[in-house]
């Protein structure tokens, strides 16, 4: 793998060229911090930005998440990680950019770190996607011959739980949550304006943070990104109270991909696996 | 005096609630506890129907609509066959008891059918007891 | 007054709180040290350098009923649910946190209007510092000393404790913290070498460093208003802002809330709860208006609010430097960086 000193060196090269040369209009990647292990999300707007760019293991966000604010047309050049480059194509899949409005500059990355624990994040918590899937550049050599693991082996002890032990578990992680959304912002996915939980005709789930509120929060959200959630493990990175969301997402997507064989965000031609149906279903995913 | 479940029903307009009226016109008996809400295709349904129903109070939840292939909107079903089974999923990962949810495709001319699934749905979830895990309860749920 | 307990009783101090009344309390969970009320004394910890989320919810907490009513045939019955009003104890919080509760007075008790529910727990709660380790570094995220605040500060505490190698040495700072530890029977008188540790600490304390500027709150107040329309500072500052609520929910001096009546089955309540100005639809009209539809314009009004308007309409800035904001943002917005650079354009 290449070192992330060189990834740096080359996005800084990469995304100078593209704001001289006016090829986009924005370089979104990532920035220094307050100090080395907390770099921040960093958009840079003309060539001298791209000095203030910067990667290390620490940088963990996926930066498709601002690819939405942008008005469809805005030529935009994203730095993508393995997971963050498949949320790139789901969205191009749901209609909400346009491939040739973009750069996608491909980092493939292992040993990436979480920021609050300096654990490194793998399978357990992220998806096994180590090679960005799409890209216009590689900023780094492909990575190969590593064993990434399957992302859903974290799911045994779950699965192997008898029903009210694994009701237990999750009413426990819920009962933490304080509705601050950290997880739906972070999520490349949630860009919808209103969001259901916005609403109020019908109201799905009231302000305060009751307990049914909560669930209803969740549980519709872990629906609402089926066949949709890239595995990114943004969501439970950026919650203050630590929830362990990724496994019920990574549950979801599990069973997503073997009801529907369909993977979320690989190729651009396909259709979400929620919008869709084939000849192929059957009365056997009803149980 | 044993318990009496309460099932919310969820029926699509042109096969499962023509079917049900045809239970009743038939005479043909079934569970007394079965609350039965109507839309226009099971495609309507929204997944949060069913979270909502357990957690106001529902200790069973049965859906039906169109054999797949016979929507009257033409692909309706298949869209809510996916919509459904992913919402199983979801139910049962969360520990939710499997046989409190149940999807069942019942047409037009099947009163019999469902009858039969509204009485063997009811059972079991007597069977299972009152739903207790997502019903929302006065101080602090 | 100082009395002294030794570490290793310190579950038999809390149990002697908890005969008193209710007692919040630092408890280790999985999402971190957060205050709780206490119900067994084995769940209190002192091993942890701040709490996850403020201690503010012991006065103003996430949700809170206001009047509690049932919808019957052509009627609603309601009727307000009183202040809670028990004589309680809050213990374990570091001296920056404390000096937001005097902070939160201000608009809480001193804005012309009272918020009962606020000085009711005000009023009846016993506070119960503890100083920071004057030994370990601060975390980066702090920035106190910008405020004068030092790590083992016991201004604001009603007792203030501090914990030497094996003892917790607790003292009295107001009428109320004397009179809590007068009784409390099972602490031991303290002697000269005791007096002097804990000055020493409240020394060493304030050599303590974190990241601090000089921030004058009539200065920066000012500056920041005059830089209000530098839309390419703000959205540069703000840009990778997701507009969560984690930095309001976490901070000891946010108190903005939302009310909304929430029935069931026609019964329910009218409560109160948080709110956070870095939501999209916190100015959300009905209309479908919305003054503040961007990221750069909500996280622009949290800072000159916190930095400028606060002191406008109560003297000081609504900020203890505590660093939680900054820890608990996904993306590690800095407002202290923010606001130092606004100053110096």
């Amino acid at each position: 793998m290449t070192a992330f000193k060189k990834i740096e060196d080359n996005l800084r090269m990469e995304a100078k060229n593209l704001l001289e040369s006016g090829k986009v209009t924005l370089v979104l990647a990532y920035g220094g911090g307050f100090d080395e292990k907390h770099p921040v999300p960093y958009v840079a707007k003309a060539a001298a930005d791209a000095d203030h760019l910067v990667f290390n293991e620490y940088c963990t966000y996926n930066m498709a998440r601002y690819l939405t604010r942008y008005p469809k047309g805005t030529k935009i050049a994203v730095a993508v990680k393995g997971a963050d480059s498949r949320a790139v194509v789901q969205l191009i899949q749901e209609g909400k950019l346009r491939r040739d409005d973009l750069v996608i500059l491909g980092i493939p990355a292992t040993g990436m770190k979480n920021q609050k624990t300096g654990e490194v994040i793998d399978a357990r918590t992220t998806a096994s996607t180590i090679n960005p899937v799409i890209f216009d550049v590689l900023l780094g050599d492909e990575v190969h011959g590593v064993k990434a693991g399957s992302p859903y082996d974290v799911l045994a002890e779950l699965e192997g739980m008898d029903k009210d032990a694994r009701w237990a578990f999750w009413k426990k992680e819920f009962e933490r949550c304080i509705r601050c959304y950290a997880c739906r912002k972070a999520c490349p996915m949630c860009y919808c304006d209103p969001c259901f939980m916005d609403m109020s005709r019908p109201r799905w789930a009231d302000k305060s943070p009751t307990d049914d509120g909560t669930l209803m929060y969740h549980l519709t959200r872990f629906y609402h990104l089926a066949g949709r959630c890239i595995d990114c493990g943004e969501c439970s990175r950026a919650c203050p109270v630590d929830i362990p969301l990724y496994l019920f997402h990574k549950k979801v997507a599990k069973e997503c991909e073997e009801m529907f064989g369909q993977a979320a965000g690989m190729n651009i031609e396909d259709k979400p696996a929620m919008a869709n149906f084939k000849g192929e279903d059957s009365d056997q995913m009803l149980g | 005096m044993s318990f009496e479940p309460k099932i919310l029903g969820i029926a699509c307009n042109w096969c499962t609630y023509t079917g049900a009226d045809l239970a009743g016109t038939t005479r043909l008996k079934y569970p007394q506890n079965l609350r039965l809400i109507r839309v226009m295709c099971s495609s309507r349904i929204n997944p949060s129907f069913i979270i909502r129903g357990f957690q106001l109070g529902a200790d069973g939840v049965l859906v039906g609509g169109c054999h797949p292939g016979d929507c009257h909107y033409g692909t309706g079903n298949l869209y809510a066959r996916r919509k459904l089974a992913i919402t199983r999923k979801i139910l049962e990962f969360a520990g939710m008891e499997p046989g409190r949810f149940r999807v069942e495709w019942i047409s037009a001319s099947e009163g019999k059918k469902f009858s039969e699934v509204v009485g063997e749905f009811t059972e079991q979830v007597q069977t299972l007891g009152p739903q207790t895990k997502f019903k929302i309860t006065k101080d602090g749920q | 007054m100082l009395k002294k307990i030794a570490i290793d009783q310190f579950s038999e101090l809390v149990k002697a709180l908890l005969e008193k009344g209710p007692l919040y309390a630092p408890v280790k969970g999985k999402g971190g040290v957060n205050f709780q009320a206490i119900q067994n004394p084995a769940d209190v910890t002192l091993d942890f350098y701040n709490t996850v989320l403020s201690p503010k919810s012991v006065f103003f907490p996430q949700s809170e009923d206001m009047i509690r009513y049932r919808i019957t045939q052509g009627a609603t019955e309601a009727h307000p649910v009183p202040p809670e009003s028990r004589p309680a104890v809050i213990l374990g919080v570091r001296p920056c946190d404390v000096r937001s509760f005097e902070i939160m007075d201000r608009h809480f008790l001193g804005a012309g209007v009272i918020d009962p529910y606020w000085k009711s727990k005000r009023d009846n709660t016993t506070i119960i510092g503890y100083a920071f380790d004057v030994n370990t570094a601060a975390d980066p995220a702090d920035f106190y000393n910008t405020f004068g605040y030092g790590a083992a500060d016991p201004e604001g505490s009603d007792v203030f404790m501090i914990r030497t190698d094996k003892t917790l040495l607790l003292k009295g700072m107001t009428d109320r913290g004397k009179k809590l530890l007068d009784a409390l029977g099972l602490l031991q008188a303290a002697g000269g070498p005791d007096e002097k540790a804990f000055e020493e600490t409240v020394k060493k304390g304030k050599a303590v460093r974190t990241r601090s500027a000089q921030i004058e709150p009539q200065a920066i107040a000012k500056k920041l208003v005059s830089v209000f329309d530098n839309g390419e500072f703000w959205q540069k500052a703000t840009m990778a802002c997701i507009a969560c609520g984690a930095c309001t929910y976490v901070c000891p001096t946010c108190y903005c809330f939302d009310i909304s009546d929430e029935t069931l089955f026609k019964e329910g309540s009218r409560k109160r709860f948080w709110d956070a100005c870095t939501f999209t639809d916190f100015t959300l009209e009905a209309s479908g208006h919305n003054p503040r539809p961007r990221i750069f314009q909500r996280y622009r009004q949290k800072v000159c609010h916190k930095y400028s308007y606060h002191v406008d309409k109560y003297e000081c800035i609504s900020c203890v430097g505590c660093g939680r904001c900054i820890r608990s943002c996904p993306v590690n917005i800095d407002i202290f960086g923010i606001v130092v650079d606004a100053g110096k354009l």
